[in-house]
């Protein structure tokens, strides 16, 4: 028994020293990439891009359900966006409130004959409207079946562009946004198949008319580490895993897919609870079967605003799911490992995948277990304790620190210096007892997924809109569009 | 590994963790004053920065033409770029005036010859900066100097330049690319030449010609596609040969650009091209045809209307649909060819164009004439008495409402 138990610390050990490595790694990858990026900058003018004639077309898809509040102000700015040639499309996914309604008086919608090619699978379209104020919008008028992905998937039948971009209805996009995230399509058009762009927490900042005005960093303190979180995730995660061309996620909030490819695969997939995740896994498979040469990138100043969050309850039904998507893609994917034709997505990303996100919680959790239980044996090394908490504080801490300073030095976000240091200390205080409840959390997901709980359920929604004007809570708002 | 927690446990676990605790303090510390220490330094660098960029905004034209002494500020490393960023972005709105007014300060005072310099002798990000300078400058003696950093080793450097040469805008750049593209094929993604001589070409695309002739298949096809997007003058006879070329994507640019020849467009070719076994073929010469308002167009579109490719359809009902004067005679024959995809596609242009209550209006204005009865009926209803439409919009039907230009 002792023996067991010493043997499952070690492996615990080796298990967070791997971890690390694989951590740190990405964190200097990153930064190298990083680096590269803004000097690219530097000699790239996007104004030069705006002008141009040649760049695509993109169509913009905008799933919206139950989103009367912030409809308006979301496609305005979408069709405010720095680009030479959008159309954007929204799908009114089976709202219940005054969404359309609110389209069609704003708008000046009208409806059109057929402007549709069900090449992917969705729900039953009622209508098709176009603006007669700005003829770049086109609305979807559906039934809703409770998935974001279905929605999705009508809009692509509309689709006229060779790229589309998924955007979320509650979401900001910058205004140049568009112009930044196609910069590796035009760059390499023909290998470049999906780009996404970096997703940014909202909460707290001021917003003016749809418009952010001012970035502030959330006042309760696990939004400030959601948004320690992102950073770590987008600026070093993402950007790491690009590189190396492993990227198994774009996030359903911002991307930019190509539409060939998308429809190529059947969409987006309905039934599945991480559908981003999932697309970009299918994509992944669709093209490494065909042996195709290709690049799926991240870039990490086109940026899109979003609203983390801001309650535990909502937060942790948020996290359940992330897991159960997770869980839910990796299965459906499993015969992708340790192939030789899907390279190092089947030996590498997929694996790392399954062993340091999807298991991590039941390591830990259980690596728990198995030090409390040692310490109530009376066997437990209190050098080894040590050892181990420091070792896993200390790599984590840097690895947080990194996304932090990679943002100051870089991006800069955040310019109230207070923020800045809010944030530094979030680094800090992150791993307890946050990172022990998001373990349960995911824990929970896991434990759902099996038991076959595979629903939505609501995360409460502030609204787009400053501290001073936000509206009040919209409890009908959608989880499935966050 | 080991050996360093073995040292560190020398020191007691008390005293460890404590030390641990300190040093996590210290490093928060650390990280806070570096970050402070930088953002402070920042601040001041951009206040004096903008006290700078406002007392040269103050003086600016005695800047310009020399009343205050070039040395002045020249020398000065720190007041230089100021003045050198100041005059780039002034080129970017400038008009013809005003840039050559510019291009004569940037001449007068070296700040052209300081760049060109960088351009030949430095490599990497400064040579990169230096080229993307001169572009912006549109300087034609900087087109040597671009065009040497389009031989660059570097991706990024090569792109610069070709952004640069882009901005010059001037048939002596497009000559550079031109030699280079043929000298080592597409070293460069194939949208930023194609932009850059579209740029360049405008004033003689008769320089694409002999390329057009000679160069490889890749290149020659990047050189189909920028030569339909630019006006093409007197070259119907080129255009005519370009027709008749093995090619898919040059007889496709040859259809894109024969509307814009100089002596009318070629209806004949046109007509084959509207035939040709390539869908993007037919596409092409069918939105040429909907861009020429001759009469002998409209037979040529409305056989585009039963094209097996939904694309053309669209295309050519869009083409018809323009042609107001004749639309109800146009809808008549629609009717007539009793196609249904053609129909679709026929009402779908005429209701994003927003004409079908001006449709129905000349109708009813014709309404004794023998069959209007019918238009009317079909007009509303959308579809041929007799024939069931699909219970979905299938593929096949689908025509859309995308604006003209997202060809």
């Amino acid at each position: 028994m002792i023996d067991l138990l010493s043997a499952a610390n070690h492996a615990l050990f080796v298990y967070y020293l791997v971890c690390n490595l694989v951590y740190l790694t990405t964190l200097l990858v990153a930064l190298q990439t990083t680096a590269r990026h803004q000097q690219n900058l530097k000699s790239f003018r996007l104004e030069w891009l705006k002008e141009s004639r040649l760049v695509p077309p993109i169509t913009l898809l905008v799933p919206a359900h139950n989103e009367e509040k912030s409809i308006r102000v979301a496609v305005q700015n979408l069709l405010n966006l720095d680009y030479p040639e959008i159309e954007v499309i929204v799908i009114n996914d089976g709202s219940t409130d005054c969404t359309l309604e609110e389209l069609v008086d704003e708008f000046r919608l009208t409806p059109v004959r057929a402007v549709y090619v069900p090449q992917v699978p969705c729900a039953h379209v009622h209508a098709l409207y176009r603006s007669s104020v700005d003829p770049r919008l086109l609305v979807i008028d559906k039934d809703s079946i409770g998935s974001k992905a279905d929605a999705v998937n009508a809009g692509l039948n509309a689709a006229t562009s060779p790229y589309v971009c998924t955007v979320d209805a509650d979401s900001i996009l910058e205004r140049d946004a568009l112009l930044r995230v196609m910069v590796p399509v035009l760059n390499d058009p023909e290998h470049i198949v999906a780009v996404g762009g970096i997703v940014r927490i909202l909460n707290a900042s001021e917003l003016s008319g749809g418009r952010l005005l001012r970035v502030r960093l959330p006042k309760k303190s696990f939004e400030v580490i959601q948004v320690v979180e992102y950073l770590r995730a987008f600026l070093i995660g993402r950007e790491a895993w690009a590189q190396a061309n492993m990227l198994m996620i774009i996030s359903g909030a911002f991307g930019v897919f190509r539409a060939d490819i998308v429809r190529a695969v059947g969409g987006y997939r309905a039934e599945t609870i991480g559908e981003d995740f999932d697309l970009v896994t299918r994509m992944h498979r669709h093209l490494l079967d065909r042996r195709a040469d290709y690049r799926i990138q991240f870039v990490p100043d086109p940026v899109c605003w979003t609203e983390a969050p801001s309650d535990l309850k909502s937060l942790a039904r948020q996290r359940a799911r992330w897991q159960k998507g997770l869980l839910d893609v990796l299965l459906k994917n499993r015969d992708m490992l340790f192939r030789p034709r899907y390279g190092r997505i089947g030996w590498i990303a997929l694996p790392y995948l399954w062993v340091y996100e999807l298991l991590a919680p039941i390591i830990e959790i259980g690596g728990i277990a198995t030090i409390l239980l040692a310490w109530f044996l009376g066997v437990l090394s209190q050098r080894f304790f040590i050892e181990f908490m420091i070792f896993g504080y200390v790599f984590a801490t840097v690895i947080s620190i990194g996304s932090v300073l990679q943002e100051e030095i870089t991006y800069k976000r955040y310019n109230d210096w207070q923020d800045v240091l809010r944030l530094v200390s979030y680094c800090f205080l992150e791993h307890f007892p946050y990172r022990q409840m998001h373990m349960v959390w995911r824990l929970q997901g896991l434990w759902q997924y099996m038991r076959g709980d595979v629903t939505w359920k609501a995360l409460k929604r502030q609204g787009m809109g400053s501290a001073q004007e936000r509206p009040p809570l919209n409890p009908s708002s959608n989880p499935m569009h966050d | 590994m080991g050996s360093i927690f073995e040292k560190l446990w020398a020191l007691g676990p008390a005293g460890f963790v404590l030390k641990i605790i300190v040093g996590a303090v210290i490093a928060d510390g650390l990280l806070l004053a570096f970050i402070l220490l930088r953002r402070t330094y920042r601040k001041q660098y951009f206040d004096r920065r903008d006290r700078r960029v406002y007392d040269f905004r103050q003086k600016w034209d005695a800047l310009l033409s020399g009343e205050i002494p070039y040395d002045t500020w020249r020398l000065n490393d720190f007041d230089r770029r100021i003045v050198e960023d100041i005059v780039l972005d002034a080129f970017e709105a400038a008009n013809p005036a005003e840039s050559a007014r510019l291009l004569r300060f940037m001449r007068t005072t070296g700040l052209i010859e300081k760049r060109i310099f960088e351009a030949r002798k430095f490599r990497g990000w400064r040579r990169t900066r230096a080229l993307v300078a001169l572009g912006r400058t549109r300087a034609p003696e900087g087109i040597a100097a671009l065009a040497e950093g389009l031989r660059d080793p570097h991706e990024e450097t090569r792109n610069a330049a070709l952004r640069g040469l882009a901005r010059t805008a001037s048939p002596e750049a497009a000559e550079e690319i031109l030699a280079w593209v043929s000298e080592v094929g597409l070293q460069a993604p194939a949208l930023l030449i194609q932009n850059a001589l579209i740029n360049c070409c405008r004033e003689s695309p008769r320089m694409l010609l002999p390329y057009l002739q000679h160069a490889g298949k890749e290149v020659r096809e990047m050189l189909a596609r920028v030569l339909g997007e630019i006006p093409v003058g007197a070259m119907e006879g080129e255009l005519i040969a370009l027709a008749g070329d093995d090619l898919p994507e040059l007889r496709a640019a040859a259809a894109r650009a024969l509307p814009n020849a100089q002596h009318g467009p070629a209806l004949e070719t046109l007509a084959e091209l509207a035939q040709d076994p390539i869908w993007f073929v037919r596409l092409r010469a069918v939105v040429a045809l909907g861009e020429i308002f001759d009469r002998d167009a409209v037979p040529l579109l409305m056989r585009a209307l039963t094209d097996s490719n939904r694309l053309v359809r669209m295309r050519a009902a869009e083409g018809l649909v323009n042609r107001k004067l004749e639309m109800s005679a146009i809808f008549a024959k629609v009717v007539a060819a009793a196609d249904r995809y053609g129909l679709h596609a026929y009402l779908a242009a005429l209701e994003n164009a927003g004409l079908k209550r001006e449709l129905e209006t000349e109708l009813r204005r014709r309404g004794s004439q023998r069959g209007v009865g019918h238009l009317l009926t079909v007009l509303s209803a959308g579809k041929l008495s007799g024939v069931e439409e699909p219970a979905k919009p299938s593929a096949d039907a689908a025509t859309s409402a995308v604006p003209a230009s997202r060809r």
